[in-house]
């Protein structure tokens, strides 16, 4: 553990000391970060600041009108909308619901799919073929294996006999939420197994068998050596499915349509309804931006944790 | 290390792996079964696993409205446009972020991070507008372009993981040769960060095949249709006229250039860092 | 370590030319800027959105793309109508968005509940101001349905097509239930429900408690949603009698002879799929569904008859499409005559068989001709009702379902569901 230890401190020493002196004007990396950040600037960040612009007005869309400006007026009734507030509750529980599983069963799968075996493509492929069909055909997928003569029933009545098989999944707040989170769960084992996949590739294994020799066990190797060398995944993918399970959308929208009377929203779902169907769009993006500062600072703080240890130790 | 391995647990590891995949794909497999059944029998219970009796007659009418393969097709160009320019454009990003030292750095990362986080649907309106401005609408190019420009932050995010992970030594060792910058991004990074950049190729490909809503937003003639607008308009609306069987056949086809391009690039993982350049 | 640059470089190379060709081919068929310079023109292109083309069964857009819109053009030399079909439930998005950035084709034919609110937007043509010969055009057609495209003193739109709500039976369950018709009155209706017992198949379904489900119950037990001058919903929609025929409804719902379908349930088996099925005996829906039964179920023959009769007579709920002229058109000439066009026996008569009733008041008899079974319906509209015409009619639809769900799971009485809901209706009314 010590040994390997020390090698990661050596390399993040290293790795600061090849970086360009600061004092010099540093021109190379701008040229290599202009076509994408300006890119970015005008067809993302622009859209952005319009996007956040309209949650301070009563927007008018059409741009001949005059729009209101109401302030924070948006966000003080966002607060005030009990709506608001079943939304935010529901998207909370489907990020809980969904990240644990994914980040702990994908790498699960991929720890399992890094050896080398005959069957191991197929596997990860198999895997895989949820993650790469359409969010809206599994969506309607499941919300056909969820119904009232659905084969889930079918499979807890008639295969495994733990229920009665009368479920009406998607008729109530909680099971639709299941529902919609076990959507969510087996569409995206897939995505994290690859990217845990990728990143096992880097796991040294002149260190992992160093640890062999020393008799480390199989749980201490993977604690000591696979673990801190997949740290930049693990928190890509953390990022990442948090990000994700906020912008949860499609599943739910095609699943229940938040339904039954609003009570399986997530807050793009009601984004969407008084956006696109009320045509308020100052109160939706006032949502959006919420939704979009709840992620960042989430974001930041699982940044921070999954980097902190690193930054720590350069010098 | 494979021979130390007790048989217990080799089996073991099967049965778990076994166990998995059937609930991967059972929900595939049912969908596929539908996509060879007449449409009335569609909603049975208990459900049908096997089609009885089977057709192909799904799959028939699909190849033979015309739209189907045209649309597969231009979603065929555009995800791949998309990709390679995606690819070559965050990885240089990517690259900044990972082997240089320069101010704003980790407040620019953040800027980007943001565009990860806002809901796409709230940009569809100022997006729109802006593409009207830049001449884009009703055009492939429109596509691609706010594509590339979506899939940016993740790409960026993803593979600026990759290239840290690179040992430094290697870069110095280059720098002391006497090459430059670019070099050591092309010539070094690009090709370790492999497994990173296949993955990369994966999300990207399948991202731009998948969308739907900015291409169901800026695309006007019939034409120009993309794959899943094709197979939303043959879904119909709501539930009153879903046929199941035509719609699920049209979706297992969609379904085939992403498999091709997962198997074509995962292999990319089979040679890693370490048994690249560490060793050698 | 030498294979990746290479093929990068390749793949680089690719790209170029790829984007070159997207970029030409964008560049060199663009049509709109082709017929800038409009009326002087030779060739004038009309665009026209719609969604005819219902998912897999296509029959609507086919006789019109195949037959009424080449008998358009070839009527009118130098014009050409390119229809774009969108799908219907994208559609709304898709105009709004359109709207934001004054992108809208020149005609439109919309859902009749989105008349006001894109009428308010400012982004459609006042028809009833530009057309000299409007008062002939809107005396031809039904006054129900001419009336969705009213707003803030103006015609709006036309009328293209319309429909209504039914009820529709399973023959088999007529059966079961030991009738030899479908039931004509609210009391033959629940006595139904009660034949029905112990033989597993359900009273009645339907999809939501929005207006376009819950109007013809209401209106038939002699109720309605606001008063006629659109100035408060609540002492109206709160009055004994919705209280009576929501109750009702409840009731059945409670013993469960009303499918769950009905308060937002996406996991009941669909009205579509359930009639036919034998899992429900009576569904409210329009005419298009024999087309799709057609297909589906062949040999499925269901009865149609009028909506079950309470104390306010036998009245159901005006849908169907309107046909309107945006601001954006350059061509308003053309797309006038292509609007007077859609009004004509020719267009009005070769959609009937596909399930679009005409809203020509004196083409009524001659569709029954066509398509005898589309009798109930015709006779249906003579005194079916408009939903409010307001901006926000999605919202009341949302108002409705939020509070009347609880009211269905026993959380509220009925009578505080609809005081409830009539409260947060007020609030959307025009002052």
């Amino acid at each position: 553990m010590t040994l390997q230890d020390t090698k990661v401190r050596e390399a993040a020493s290293h790795e600061a000391a090849s970086r360009p002196r600061r004092r010099r004007v540093p021109l190379t990396p701008y040229l290599f970060l202009a076509p994408g950040l300006a890119l970015f600037a005008v067809c993302v960040l622009y859209p952005i600041t319009q996007a956040v612009r309209m949650s301070f007005y009563d927007w008018k869309i059409v741009a001949s009108a005059t729009s209101e400006f109401l302030g924070l007026d948006n966000y003080a009734r966002a607060l005030e909308d009990p709506q608001f507030w079943v939304a935010l509750g529901n998207t909370g529980f489907y990020a809980v619901a969904t990240l644990v599983p994914q980040v702990v069963l994908g790498l699960a799968v991929a720890l399992l799919l890094h050896k080398r075996s005959p069957a191991q493509p197929l596997y990860r492929v198999l895997y895989y073929l949820p993650v790469v069909t359409s969010w809206v055909v599994v969506s309607l997928l499941f919300r056909f294996l969820f119904a009232d003569a659905g084969l889930v029933n079918f499979a807890l009545s008639e295969v495994v006999p733990v229920t009665d098989g009368q479920i009406s999944w998607l008729a109530d707040r909680w099971t639709g939420m299941v529902a919609i989170s076990a959507l969510g769960v087996w569409k995206g084992i897939g995505w994290s197994m690859m990217i845990f996949l990728a990143a096992l590739q880097g796991v040294p294994t002149s260190l992992l068998e160093a640890a062999t020799v020393d008799g480390a066990s199989r749980w201490q190797r993977f604690r000591a050596v696979t673990l801190p060398a997949i740290r930049a995944a693990l928190g890509f993918v953390t990022i990442m499915l948090v990000i994700g399970s906020f912008n949860v959308f499609i599943s739910v929208y095609l699943m229940t349509g938040g339904g039954p009377a609003g009570r399986t929203d997530v807050l793009l779902t009601y984004m969407y309804h008084q956006a696109f169907g009320n045509l308020d769009f100052g109160y939706g993006s006032a949502i959006a931006v919420i939704l979009t500062a709840i992620v960042l600072v989430l974001s930041l703080v699982q940044l921070r944790l999954f980097r902190d240890r690193d930054a720590g130790q350069v010098p | 290390m494979r021979t130390s391995l007790p048989r217990a647990v080799v089996v073991a590891r099967h049965v778990l792996l076994l166990a998995g995949a059937f609930v991967m794909v059972a929900p595939f497999l049912y969908m596929v079964s539908i996509s060879f059944t007449e449409n009335s029998y569609v909603l049975t219970t208990p459900p049908q696993f096997i089609p009885d009796p089977p057709t192909t007659a799904n799959y028939e009418r699909v190849l033979a409205m015309g739209t189907i393969p045209r649309a597969f097709l231009t979603s065929l160009g555009v995800a791949s446009v998309t990709t390679v320019v995606s690819l070559l454009v965050s990885s240089m990003t990517a690259y900044a972020f990972a082997r240089f030292t320069f101010p704003a750095k980790e407040l620019l990362f953040r800027v980007l991070l943001v565009g990860l986080m806002i809901p796409a649907v709230m940009l569809l309106v100022p997006q729109f507008i802006l593409a009207k401005h830049l001449g884009l609408l009703d055009s492939h190019l429109g596509l691609v372009v706010f594509y590339v420009a979506g899939s940016l932050a993740l790409n960026t995010f993803l593979l600026r993981g990759f290239f840290e992970s690179i040992p430094a030594e290697l870069d110095q060792a280059m720098q002391v040769d006497g090459a430059n910058a670019w070099t050591r991004y092309w010539r070094l990074a690009l090709p370790l960060a492999r497994p990173g950049l296949a993955t990369a190729t994966i999300f990207t490909f399948f991202g731009a095949w998948d969308e739907f809503a900015w291409a169901l937003t800026i695309l006007n003639d019939p034409d120009l249709q993309t794959l899943p607008i094709a197979i939303r308009l043959l879904a119909g609306q709501g539930n009153n006229a879903v046929q199941w069987g035509l719609v699920f056949a049209a979706s297992a086809i969609a379904i085939v250039p992403v498999i091709v391009v997962f198997l074509l690039f995962q292999r990319h993982f089979v040679q890693g860092l370490t048994s690249g350049a560490v060793k050698g | 370590m030498k294979r990746l640059p290479r093929s990068a470089l390749a793949l680089a190379a690719t790209v170029t030319a790829m984007l070159a060709v997207t970029a030409c081919s964008s560049g060199g068929d663009s049509p709109p800027a082709a017929d800038q310079d409009g009326s002087t023109s030779e060739n004038i292109t009309l665009t026209f959105w719609g969604s005819y083309g219902n998912g897999g069964h296509s029959a609507q857009q086919d006789v019109l793309n195949n037959e009424l819109i080449p008998a358009f053009e070839a009527e009118h030399p130098g014009v050409t109508v390119e229809y774009v079909d969108i799908p219907y439930d994208d559609l709304l998005q898709k105009l709004t968005t359109s709207s934001a950035a004054d992108e809208l084709p020149d005609i439109v034919r919309a859902d009749l509940g989105w008349v006001p609110r894109f009428a308010d937007l400012g982004v459609l043509v006042p028809l009833s101001d530009v057309m000299p010969d409007w008062d002939e055009l809107a005396d031809a057609v039904f006054p129900g349905v001419l009336a969705t495209n009213y707003y803030d003193g103006k015609y709006y739109g036309l009328p293209l097509n319309t429909n209504t709500r039914v009820l529709i039976t399973n023959p088999a369950a007529l059966e079961a239930a030991g009738r030899d018709a479908p039931p004509s009155t609210f009391d033959e209706f629940v006595a139904m429900g009660e034949a029905l017992e112990g033989t597993g198949i359900t009273l009645f379904a339907d999809g939501g408690l929005g207006a376009w489900n819950v109007m013809p119950w209401i209106w038939s037990g002699g109720g309605d949603i606001t008063d006629a001058e659109l100035t408060t919903s609540s002492g109206v929609l709160d009055s004994d009698a919705n209280v009576a025929t929501i109750e009702m409804l409840v009731d059945l719902y409670r013993a469960e002879k009303i499918s769950s379908g009905i308060i937002g349930n996406e996991g009941a088996v669909s009205t579509s799929e359930g009639l036919p099925g034998g899992n429900y005996a009576t569904i409210l829906d329009g005419p298009w569904m024999t087309s799709i039964w057609s297909e589906q179920f062949p040999g499925f023959e269901p009865v149609f008859s009028p909506v079950p009769a309470g104390p306010g007579g036998s009245v159901s709920v005006v849908g169907g499409e309107d046909i309107v002229l945006t601001t954006a058109s350059e061509h308003q000439e053309a797309a006038l005559d292509f609007i007077r066009f859609t009004q004509t026996e020719k267009f009005q008569m070769a959609l009937v068989p596909t399930g679009q009733l005409t809203v020509i008041k004196a083409l009524g008899d001659k569709q029954i001709e066509i398509a005898p079974e589309l009798e109930v319906f015709t006779r249906q509209l003579e005194t079916a009702k408009n939903r409010l015409a307001i901006t926000q009619g999605a919202e009341v639809d949302a108002i409705l379902n939020a509070e009347l769900t609880p009211a269905f799971e026993g959380k509220v009485s009925v009578r505080e569901a609809l005081q409830n809901a009539a409260a947060r209706i007020d609030e959307l009314l025009p002052r």
